[in-house]
């Protein structure tokens, strides 16, 4: 979100999911929506049904993959390589949209400068794709139609996440697909409210709304409202509380609904901090085991029991309502939180969700037109500048949030942690349609189980003969890091050299084996890619 | 675009160009019935029922295959189109073989929704079994001690073994409650003003007050005793029903707001006018049948000559007496094993029932009469009283012999007095219990009272069909109009007049009677082909824990002791589930009721022809109730089934049905959602949803980023199921599976419940002021040794906008600083 906002002044998704059955060519990178996003997923599928070409990037081979007029099996973690390469070959040939580029976008040349390196040859080097489908897959996109890119979590999650994406809209303001219904840059969020909780400012380095800690005018309007000084010093951000807190410059950590200590990369290192920070609090629904590690744990509400707003991946603001009661004293997040907060000593008044959302609405200017009543029916797009205005289905249709779009070109940077002698294999992860996260919801249904009994280990054959994996086999995957062991299947869906598996069993954390190396701009750690070795240990599992 | 006019049912329509009529009527709000209809597919074998007739046309035309076009004039609704669909639903019906209800359901005198409840236990959902059980009955601790259980005289399990103990669970439900202190936060209407006033506080009393006061009505309960219950407190000894649950019940049932003057005596102390005066919108009179029927034989007025009801209540109220050490009951009712099992724990040794008929032709429930066996209670039958008389302080009681006389006209044998046959027993104590009444012929008061129309067997005269009396605005249910009945059909009849009462005080419609219509697998044992139990092995019902009579003999309490947690789970297993889960969703069904299908006349599917495939994850096909509408196949997004059929059945019906799941099934649930019957169902829904309330809640999936708006089915506190609307934005229709089915973390026992605080090392329970203090307390210390930046807060990506926006609001003005971030990373 964070190179999207640099580019476009706008870190969203810039269409809607609708628009699907209007693209007529879909770049899918990083993103398998069959199992991170099934119902989007299925659009993708009928719009492939009725004719729209369709783009895969992925070095595992998906089920859209599958259907693709082209896979490219990309070596993990070349992805700017990959973008940067398709630019050179569209400038070269002068496929780019110069009305486009010339219009609404400033800084083409650094674009044109940086990407004379990436020549096919070059980039097939690197990113193990032929020349050929490199030159194909340049033209497809770059001809006239509306054309949309997708990314998920295999794009972010890496150190360079922020340069992939800040490289796949450059791509897309190349080629004039931006602002275009049917088009744009699409990153498909992972959790339900990932954008509403990046919209209301719970991030360390901007306001509610996306206000920078140095604009004083914002400052000025939100501590009128708030009765109070607000800090200008930048935070931390959630990836560097660990080493702080081994620093000593963290010393108490509230944690709200989320579960460290199984979720973050690197968790060895993460559980060590948990037992090492003075004071924690955790508010959660289950006695997770960030919990278990707690001063204080407070029971809360799930979303079933209170009433609220929700932004989906497509900035659709979407209400949460209260169906029954909370189990025993559990609260709705909201009340413990006003509650705490009076006992601080600042004063939090409001009787209902809708009350807070008011707030909201008077502070963002993308959500001003939006009310509970409005909702009522359905939800609403963001930016709602007004309470007449019917929301927005495309961004940047007329001209960029900020202004003209930014080219900022980025350099390849290889991954962090490459393969060698001593950790031959790159580990990879994905989700699994049936679970969720690490299955603290979702694992409570029995269906769950039988759809998705365990976390399998996918060897490609070469590797399984060249090591001796047979279908079954469990295996123990050591990282630098840590080790975790489950069963192998052996299938062609993993690229040789690369050992896939879905993260969502508790029983098999496979953040034990990731690397915890963040991105220097979102502050994102290099979940997707780490080297490993393995070791067979046979049918069953030595105890 | 362009658009045509035409007239359907007489109103002018314009409509887009290139609709089916079906869509157009739709649109319109016109509903034109279907069966196989789905995302504008249709079924190979059209269901025929969207027929409708077109002018200028001589036959009927499918309008979910027709084209609509400028100038058609449409009728949708005629005698022979009625007709037309009367005979297709008729055959489809005609193949269509499974229960929409229980028989339990079906049997049980207050129509309770049993295999729901049943089924809620086997899922551990104890609450909302009570729940559902109180949807009808409010006395879920006595009725589940006293049942005589019609349910279980009709449970298909015993064509297979013995019945489910239902009613044992029903009591295993309410007592779990009651030990782990439930609130039910039972829901009440609005206020509305009107008042009732309630004569007796007793089941019929009670009942009538708490669906009257569920609707919203100011309700009295005037009660001639100190305490409530009536005849549960005063008649029914303590060993079967302990004073302490009983108390916890009457104080369940008072909790939903109802006033109540204790000690306050019909007749005596107040008056019908007085309630009239008092601006009483409409009185119910439940005052049971409490009054004896006396034992006429000479020598009856003698002092230790008791009458039932008196008796237990003495008892009942700790009054202390001397019953000696034999005693005789006569009578053979339910009562009077209740008082030879009382005389033993008095200290009586030696108690015989006399009764004129033989053991099994007692009126008295067959389970109480072995109870009172047990106990070591004696019977002395084919012998009647003839007369009682003092013999040094003990009752010498002369008795005749008897024998069944010639058949009747009817073909029944009375009994009559053998001659010569007198003969007599020595006892200290004699307890008659002959039945008893509401009155002693009038009831005393005022003009009203006298009013009153009793009939010949001193009861109130009520109509049976709204339950008013003789006087206006005055309703009477329960024993005082029935004589005495099990609690269940008080409870029952209590319920129907509060159904009536609240009609007559607020002139609302009265609430419709069940339908009787239902599809069943045969409706007597006899008629149900055995093949229907194929494959399921004997599993005997679990053994209620009951004290040893010897011990029991000695003391009032409890005989029974109640299934434990395992046993119960272990009995609900047992349930075949006779009943259909898609009873609510079931369009044959409805079809079938608005068009008046007959289906006892014109047939129904008599034996099973599929086995019920449960080898899909998350859903059950039971092909019985397939009636071949195709869509579930029209339905799928993902082009996931197979259907097929070879040949026709002699109904016309297509045959030897098949259904497979391919496998690039995602799960989703979809085609359940679209079944017209209950052919495929979700494997968890195993509660049937038999009329009861049911909330649905719109909210959005807490899963991944999609935003996919979800219908949360909720019935009481418990999420029963989630589908989604085909025309809501961002998903139309669409879910995954676990948006369809990965909610049950919501009611998992797992959940935090109190807030937790480290004391010693270990997490411990707290309150929310003291979690709240310590969580203060460290934050200051910390922001004053090290600054507020030495303090780190994390949001949560799945929680709402508003809890984020407090979060980063709580972190920069509370504590003052920017260290929030959330796990938009992961």
């Amino acid at each position: 979100m964070a190179s999207l906002a640099l580019t476009f002044g706008s870190g969203a998704m810039t269409n809607s999911i609708a628009d699907t059955k209007k693209t007529d060519l879909f770049l899918m990178i990083g993103s398998n929506p069959d199992t991170s996003h099934p119902t989007i997923g299925l659009r993708v599928h009928q719009a492939v049904d009725r004719g729209a070409k369709l783009i895969v990037v992925d070095p595992r081979r998906t089920r859209l993959a599958d259907r693709a007029d082209h896979w490219l099996r990309i070596q993990p973690g070349t992805d700017v390589a990959f973008l940067n390469g398709l630019m050179h070959i569209i400038i070269e040939e002068e496929l780019w949209n110069r009305k486009f580029v010339e219009e609404r976008t400033e800084d083409f040349d650094e674009l044109v400068k940086l990407v004379k390196k990436y020549t096919p040859d070059y980039v097939a080097e690197i990113t193990g794709i032929p020349a050929e489908q490199l030159y194909a897959v340049a033209r497809m996109y770059a001809a006239e139609g509306r054309h949309a890119i997708f990314h998920g979590m295999g794009i972010t999650h890496y150190v360079t996440g922020t340069d992939r994406v800040k490289s796949i809209a450059n791509l897309a303001m190349l080629c004039g697909k931006v602002g275009v219904e049917g088009g744009g840059c699409n990153p498909l969020r992972g959790q339900n409210n990932v954008q509403g909780a990046c919209d209301m400012g719970a991030l360390f380095n901007t306001l509610p709304g996306y206000g920078s800690l140095d604009n004083d005018e914002l400052f000025a309007k939100f501590e009128k409202i708030w009765k109070v000084k607000v800090p200008r010093r930048p935070g931390k951000p959630a990836t560097e509380i660990w080493d702080n807190i081994f620093k000593g410059d963290i010393r108490a950590l509230y944690v709200f609904g989320e579960d460290p200590a199984v979720a973050d990369a690197n968790i060895a290192h993460v559980q060590e901090a948990l037992e090492k920070v003075d004071f924690l609090v955790v508010q959660d629904l289950f006695l997770t085991d960030t919990a278990k590690a707690a001063d204080v744990v407070l029971p809360a509400a799930c979303y079933a029991e209170k009433d609220g707003t929700m932004t989906c991946t497509e900035r659709r603001v979407q209400r949460v309502r209260k169906a029954v009661n909370p189990p025993g004293e559990a609260k709705p997040d909201w009340q413990i939180f006003t509650e705490l907060s009076q006992k601080m000593g600042y004063e939090m008044h409001y009787n209902s969700a809708e009350d807070i959302f008011e707030e909201i609405r008077s502070l963002l200017p993308q959500y001003k037109g939006i009310t509970y009543e409005r909702l009522e029916e359905v939800g609403l797009q963001w930016p709602v500048p007004s309470e007449d205005h019917p929301g927005t289905t495309v961004l940047h249709t007329e001209s960029f949030t900020r202004g003209k779009g930014l080219f900022i070109p980025e350099e390849y940077i290889a991954p962090v942690e490459l393969p060698d002698d001593e950790y031959p294999l790159k580990f990879t992860t994905g989700r699994d349609i049936a679970r969720y996260n690490f299955s603290s919801m979702t694992g409570k249904t029995a269906e769950i189980d039988i759809i998705s009994p365990e976390a399998l280990a996918e060897v490609n054959p070469v590797d399984a003969e060249k090591y001796g994996i047979q279908e079954g086999d469990w295996i123990r995957m050591t990282s630098r890091r840590g080790s975790v062991e489950m069963r192998a299947t052996i299938t062609d869906r993993s690229q040789e050299g690369t050992i896939f598996t879905t993260y969502n069993h508790i029983e098999a954390l496979v953040n034990f084996l990731t690397l915890d190396a963040l991105d220097r701009l979102s502050r994102t750690p290099e979940y997707k890619l780490c080297a490993i070795k393995v070791e067979v240990l046979g049918n069953e599992l030595p105890s | 675009m362009s658009t045509i006019s035409l007239e359907i049912d007489g109103s002018e329509v314009i409509a887009e160009q290139g609709l089916t009529i079906l869509e157009i009527a739709n649109r319109s709000g016109i509903h034109i019935p279907t069966l196989c209809h789905v995302n504008g597919k249709q079924s190979e074998i059209p269901c025929q029922l969207c027929v409708v007739e077109v002018e200028g046309t001589d036959h009927f035309v499918r309008s979910c295959a027709t084209v609509a076009t400028d100038g058609m004039r449409i009728s949708t609704d005629s005698k022979e189109l009625t007709k037309h669909r009367q005979e297709r639903l008729a055959t489809v019906s005609a193949s269509h073989f499974g229960d929409c209800k229980a028989p339990c359901n079906l049997t049980c005198p207050g129509q309770l929704n049993v295999q729901g409840y049943i089924a809620h236990v086997a899922k551990g959902e104890y609450e909302e079994a009570l729940r559902l059980v109180m949807d009808r009955n409010p006395f879920p601790f006595s009725v589940g001690r006293v049942c005589p259980r019609f349910c279980e005289t009709r449970c298909r399990r015993l064509l297979v073994d013995e019945p489910v103990s239902i009613n044992h669970l029903k009591r295993f439900v309410a007592d779990w409650c009651m030990t782990n202190n439930i609130d039910l936060r039972l829901p009440r209407a609005k206020a509305t003003g009107k008042r009732v006033a309630i004569i007796g506080g007793g089941p019929a009393g009670l009942t009538a007050a708490f669906f009257l006061a569920q609707k919203g009505h100011d309700v009295t309960v005037l009660e001639a005793n100190p305490k409530l219950g009536g005849m549960l407190r005063y008649g029914i000894p303590e060993y079967k029903i302990p004073r302490k649950v009983l108390d916890y019940e009457t104080n369940m049932i008072m909790k939903m707001g109802i006033s109540v003057r204790l000690s306050q005596k019909w007749g005596s102390d107040f008056t019908l006018q007085d309630l009239q005066d008092q601006g009483f919108d409409a009185t119910f009179i439940a005052t049971g049948a409490g009054v004896d029927v006396r034992l006429d034989v000479p020598g009856c007025q003698l002092p230790m000559v008791h009458h039932a009801a008196q008796f237990l209540k003495a008892v009942a109220t700790g009054k202390k007496a001397d019953y000696g050490k034999t005693a005789a009951v006569i009578g053979g009712n339910n009562i009077a094993m209740e008082c030879a099992r009382t005389l033993l724990r008095q200290g009586v040794e030696q108690v015989t029932v006399i009764f004129h008929r033989a053991q099994e032709e007692m009126p008295a429930n067959q389970r109480v009469i072995r109870q009172a066996i047990g106990e070591g209670v004696q019977f002395l039958l084919m012998a009647s009283p003839v007369q009682v008389s003092d013999q040094g302080g003990k009752m010498r009681l002369e008795l005749v012999r008897m024998r069944l006389g010639e058949p009747n006209e009817r073909g029944v044998r009375q009994p009559e007095a053998i001659p010569n046959s007198n003969n007599s027993i020595t006892v200290d104590t004699v307890v008659s219990s002959l039945g008893q009444m509401a009155c002693d012929g009038t009831f005393q008061g005022g003009e009203l009272e006298a009013a009153l129309a009793v009939s010949a067997k001193n009861t109130i005269n009520a109509s049976p069909r709204d339950f008013l009396t003789s006087v206006p605005g005055v309703f009477a249910a329960g024993d005082c109009v029935s004589g005495t009945r099990t609690v269940i059909q008080t409870v029952v009849s209590a319920r129907k007049a509060a159904n009536h009462i609240h009609s007559f005080i607020t002139g609302d419609p009265k609430e419709e009677a069940d339908n009787r219509f239902n599809f069943t697998r045969g409706k007597s044992f006899d008629q149900v082909d055995m093949s229907n139990f194929e494959g399921i092995g004997i599993k005997l019902r679990e053994k209620m824990p009951t004290r040893p009579p010897e011990t029991a003999i000695q003391d009032f309490s409890e005989v029974k002791l109640g299934f434990s947690e395992e046993m119960a789970i272990n009995e609900a297993n047992r349930c075949l589930s006779c009943g259909c889960t898609a009873f609510d969703r079931c369009d044959l069904k409805k079809l079938d009721i608005d068009h008046k299908v007959n289906i006892n006349k014109t047939g129904m599917g008599s034996k099973p022809l599929y086995t019920k495939d449960q080898s899909h994850p998350v859903i059950t096909v039971d092909l019985n109730k397939c009636v071949y509408c195709q869509r579930c196949l029209h339905s799928c997004e993902y082009d996931a089934l197979e259907l097929s059929h070879d040949g026709f059945d002699e109904h016309n019906n297509p045959a030897n049905i098949t259904l497979n799941f391919r496998d690039n099934c995602v799960n989703c649930g979809n085609c359940v959602d679209n079944c017209s019957t209950g052919a495929l169902n979700k494997r968890t829904s195993i509660v049937p949803l038999n009329y009861e309330a049911m909330k649905e809640v719109r909210t959005t999936c807490p899963y991944c980023g999609a935003g996919c708006q979800l219908i949360l089915k909720v019935k009481g506190d418990t999420l029963m199921e989630v589908s989604s609307d085909p025309d809501l934005a961002p998903n139309y229709g669409a879910l995954c599976v676990k948006g369809r089915f990965a909610h049950n973390f919501v009611q998992s026992k797992d959940r935090l419940t109190r807030p937790l605080v480290r004391r010693h090392g270990q997490l411990v329970e707290t309150t929310w002021e003291d979690a709240y203090n310590v969580i203060a307390k460290n934050f200051f210390d910390i922001k004053s040794m090290y600054g507020a930046d030495a303090i780190a807060g994390f949001s949560c990506a799945r929680a709402t906008n508003e809890e984020n926006f407090l979060m980063q609001k709580f972190m920069r003005t509370a504590i003052g600083t920017n260290n929030i971030d959330h796990c938009a990373r992961l």
